[in-house]
């Protein structure tokens, strides 16, 4: 029995499809991540404005051993989302600024590839922020933060973020209104995840069940595969010419 | 339980819940009247503008007195 | 713009009458509440407002999806219509219902899932109007506010259940399942009569209100439109 074949040259293009997704997708990731390590002017800005924050709240709130554990998530969560909308910022604006957008829009890309590679940098600037400021707080209020399942509702919550802030700050880069636009777009569409994670956070802290911080996580997954599924589908509108 | 009091005198704040709906239904479609009117006028200037255009294009040929 | 249809006309005044209806219906047909008195009524147009801000989000995310599909302008002038008209209503909803709490639970604000959830809404339809706002390009604003509403659509229920689970205060109106919560009350056979006439009338001033609007959208199109050939 001989089982059809798409002619050779089909099958050369459509074997190598998929690498040149991921090659397209890995060189956009390590582009950002080169120029910061060579620059570092975002994750100093992301770093010192976190620090910021947590010192206004030292003083905007009652930081005291009794009710810091209430606290504690919140104050990291409201931290993560301010210095999260920096990077976003400031990651859409460098590629709008110095061109090179409209050079990957010109490449033979899926133009998903751009998406999840933005997506993905700004992913890991959240997060070395993240681990940056961990242990900065911990040391400043006594408390171990680095609990697997506080790391595991940090991942999460910021893969929703950043997968809901990255299309935005598509979209708000090329307004007028720029960088202001960017947290009105993402703050409301954002709260679940906020919601979840600093409840998610807390019952980590604070040793509660499983059974009461699994919603969280659950509520925090389905946010995050329904919006980065969704993002990634419409990304092409955002972008086109 | 609290049946034997009568229920609260709250027609006051009825009437306030009211009067916002009534209200504000009110001032939106007075909104959209005179949006409309306003954008009737605006077409009218243009399309006043435009027509002067096309009749000034064409008599260019005559030298202005 | 187009001399406006008999159909509209016929809505205009259908819409009309059965708004009287209804208002004569909340007024004089409902009965009087037990525990909470008069304040009670505005339940009845508080939730039919809510029900047309739903309506308008889920009509402006539709016509977001089918603009992006099929690049009609038509379609954008239908969504920004449907966005200022549940922009109103919901407003409109948190509100009524702030003054329904006043009396019943003692505050202007409680913080429960439905009115916290339409506050954040009405945050979304905030931005989408200044992302709107922010935007030279007719084409691109289309495109970004057909995705923003679509997004924001899609974050609605998210949202909700992540406040319910957060806290429960908000009166269970339609089968109770807590009957600690203060502020429920069963609805009698003439409330509920009521209430579902409400939800219909309401239905028809959300489609009487949207064709008007999209007709003032065409005309700001037609003006936009001149201005561009005047300018040049």
């Amino acid at each position: 029995m001989q089982t059809l074949q798409a002619p050779p040259s089909t099958r050369e293009a459509s074997r190598s499809a998929y690498p040149a997704f991921l090659r397209a997708l890995g060189a956009i990731v390590w582009k950002d991540l080169a120029a910061e390590l060579r620059s570092r002017e975002l994750l100093s800005a992301m770093f010192v404005f976190a620090l910021l924050v947590i010192l206004i709240f030292n003083f905007a709130l009652e930081l005291e051993p009794k009710t810091r554990a209430s606290v504690t998530s919140g104050v990291l969560w409201v931290t993560f989302a301010f210095a999260g909308t920096l990077g976003l910022n400031r990651s859409m604006a460098m590629e709008k600024d110095r061109g090179c957008l409209d050079g990957l829009l010109l490449a033979p890309v899926d133009r998903s590839a751009i998406y999840f590679g933005k997506a993905i940098g700004n992913l890991v600037f959240m997060g070395i922020v993240e681990l940056i400021v961990l242990p900065v707080y911990s040391v400043l209020y006594s408390t171990n933060l680095f609990q697997p399942g506080l790391l595991l509702v940090i991942l999460l919550g910021s893969v929703g973020y950043v997968a809901v802030g990255t299309l935005l700050a598509s979209m708000a880069v090329q307004t007028r209104t720029r960088d202001v636009l960017l947290p009105i777009l993402l703050f409301p569409l954002v709260i679940p995840v906020l919601v979840a994670a600093v409840k998610g956070s807390s019952g980590f802290l604070q040793g509660a069940d499983m059974a009461d911080i699994w919603p969280w996580i659950n509520l925090l997954i389905v946010y995050d595969v329904i919006f980065t599924a969704v993002a990634f589908m419409v990304f092409d509108y955002v972008v086109e010419e | 339980m609290f049946l034997d009091q009568g229920p609260i005198e709250s027609t006051g704040y009825m009437i306030a819940g009211y009067a916002v709906i009534f209200g504000v239904m009110l001032i939106y479609l007075i909104s959209l009247f005179v949006r409309t009117m306003n954008l009737k006028r605006d077409i009218e200037v243009l399309e006043d503008i435009e027509s002067t255009d096309q009749r000034s294009s064409t008599s260019d040929q005559k030298p202005a007195s | 713009m187009q001399p406006k249809p008999r159909a509209l006309s016929i809505l205009d005044t259908v819409t009309a009458v059965l708004f009287v209806l209804a208002t004569l219906m909340v007024f004089l047909y409902a009965p009087e509440e037990a525990v909470m008195g008069q304040v009670q009524r505005v339940f009845y147009f508080h939730v039919a407002s809510a029900w047309v801000g739903m309506l308008g989000f889920l009509v402006a995310a539709v016509s977001g999806v089918v603009y992006l599909v099929k690049g009609d302008r038509k379609w954008d002038i239908v969504g920004l219509a449907a966005i200022e008209i549940s922009l109103v209503f919901f407003f409109v909803a948190i509100v009524m219902g702030a003054i329904w709490a006043k009396p019943v639970w003692g505050e202007w604000w409680t913080w429960d899932p439905r009115l916290t959830t339409a506050s954040i809404v009405e945050l979304v339809y905030a931005a989408y109007i200044m992302l709107r706002q922010g935007i030279e390009d007719p084409d691109r604003r289309a495109r970004f506010g057909a995705v923003y509403a679509i997004l924001g659509f899609i974050s609605v229920p998210l949202t909700f259940v992540s406040i319910r689970i957060f806290r429960t205060i908000h009166p269970v109106v339609i089968g109770n399942s807590d009957p600690t919560a203060k502020g429920s009350f069963d609805m009698s056979p003439k409330m509920l009569q009521t209430f579902l006439f409400s939800l219909f009338v309401f239905s028809f001033v959300f489609a009487d209100l949207l064709w008007h609007r999209i007709r003032l959208g065409r005309l700001a199109d037609k003006v936009e439109e001149l201005r561009l050939k005047v300018t040049q």
